[in-house]
């Protein structure tokens, strides 16, 4: 990001980057940055807070004024107030009561659960009039048939002719997650990013099925899967808590 | 939460680490007061309006957003899995801020929002994106745009 400033700027125009890991932004030092303490993902802080945001944008775009520089580093002294969980918060799902050691009864599980959220997260998209599901070109509950095929060990053809089964794979996963957690977000309570990701990676058969995938898949002689399984299915942090 | 302390050693590690561009220049560009620019927002979360391609990998290219695009025509496709997508699920504004530059403007704080927004892909290496950038620039420019907001993930 701070480096799209600094060639924007060769061009002649003025910039001013947020700055969400300040290590990289005092290497590359571009022009003007304002440091946020937020979230991986939320530059600007807190969603639904148009307040807030307001804030964090006016002490960037502030940053424009000064005539003096490069290079301008400040730091924004608010933290996110929605990383504090909201106790109001209900799962949409009880908690499923799978293990993760047969992958075809989790497959059957998955197919279950998401057909369940399918439903939900139509629901969802009319009220909330957004989803962000989209990106394998499959339906939700055609996700969850997709994931579940490779947990049986099949590998399933992708409905793309531009996509490898491999990509579409990935996508499948992110579509999935995505519809699970606009179907969570689709009351009036307003959950912490953690409250979504424990329900999600902990108490449903889809995180778990992700779980599976990425075990089963890490050591595939086909590199391409294996990059997938091992970077792209299960985040870092959750992955590391697994063990 | 972005403070490294915050994140698991690992990650904290490989981002404090990560190999960043160093620039031989510095470069500086002042212009007129914020209530007369024209502000665009440059995201690098992976940014693409419904039907256009998602990116893949670490593409270097950028995607076009236009500033009448709608919460529920932009998709999020950055390849990280390791950053949140729920802000940007339950509130657009948190990733790109286009509701936030409409009211700054109706109320005089900027001058006016730019007709078009980009977005690249914040993971690929940055050298590669340096074509695209100045390619951007141009664009900006011929939209009369004097500020840009640059919006990570």
């Amino acid at each position: 990001m701070s480096a799209l400033g600094h060639y924007l700027e060769e061009e002649g125009i003025p910039t001013v980057a947020i700055s969400l890991i300040r290590a990289q932004t005092e290497k590359t030092k571009p022009p003007r940055a304002l440091w946020v303490p937020f979230e991986l993902g939320r530059p600007l802080g807190p969603p639904s807070d148009p307040v807030f945001q307001k804030r964090v944008i006016l002490a960037a775009l502030r940053l424009l004024e000064r005539e003096h520089g490069p290079v301008i580093i400040e730091d924004f002294p608010e933290d996110d107030p929605r990383e504090r969980p909201d106790l109001s918060w209900r799962a949409p799902l009880a908690k499923h009561d799978l293990d993760d050691g047969s992958a075809t009864r989790l497959a059957a599980a998955l197919e279950d659960e998401s057909a369940w959220i399918e439903a939900a997260y139509r629901r969802a998209a009319v009220d909330r009039g957004r989803t962000i599901v989209g990106l394998s070109g499959l339906s939700v509950g055609e996700a969850g048939r997709y994931m579940a095929a490779w947990l049986r060990g099949q590998t399933p053809e992708s409905p793309s002719a531009e996509m490898s089964a491999v990509l579409t794979l990935r996508f499948a996963v992110d579509d999935l997650k995505a519809a699970y957690i606009e179907v969570a977000l689709s009351g009036s309570a307003r959950p912490s990013s953690k409250q979504l990701g424990d329900w999600f990676w902990n108490d449903t058969a889809a995180g778990t099925a992700t779980f599976a995938l990425r075990s089963m898949y890490l050591t595939s002689e086909d590199e391409r899967l294996k990059a997938i399984a091992g970077l792209f299915l299960v985040p870092g942090v959750r992955a590391t808590q697994r063990g | 939460m972005a403070r490294l302390t915050d994140l698991p050693p690992a990650q904290a590690k490989r981002y404090a680490e990560l190999e960043c561009p160093s620039f031989a220049t510095t470069p500086w560009v002042n212009g007129p007061p914020l209530a007369e620019r024209r502000v665009a927002i440059v995201s690098s979360a992976g940014l693409v309006v419904r039907g256009e391609k998602p990116f893949r990998g670490r593409d270097a290219d950028y995607r076009v957003i236009p500033s009448e695009t709608r919460p529920d025509q932009l998709m999020f496709s950055h390849i990280s899995i390791n950053l949140d997508r729920s802000g940007f699920q339950e509130d657009w504004n948190v990733v790109f801020p286009l509701d936030r530059l409409r009211e700054l403007a109706a109320e005089g704080v900027i001058g006016s929002v730019a007709a078009t927004h980009y977005s690249f892909m914040g993971a690929t290496d940055p050298v590669q994106m340096e074509g695209y950038a100045r390619d951007v620039a141009s664009r900006l420019k011929g939209d009369g745009v004097d500020a840009v907001l640059l919006s990570p993930v």
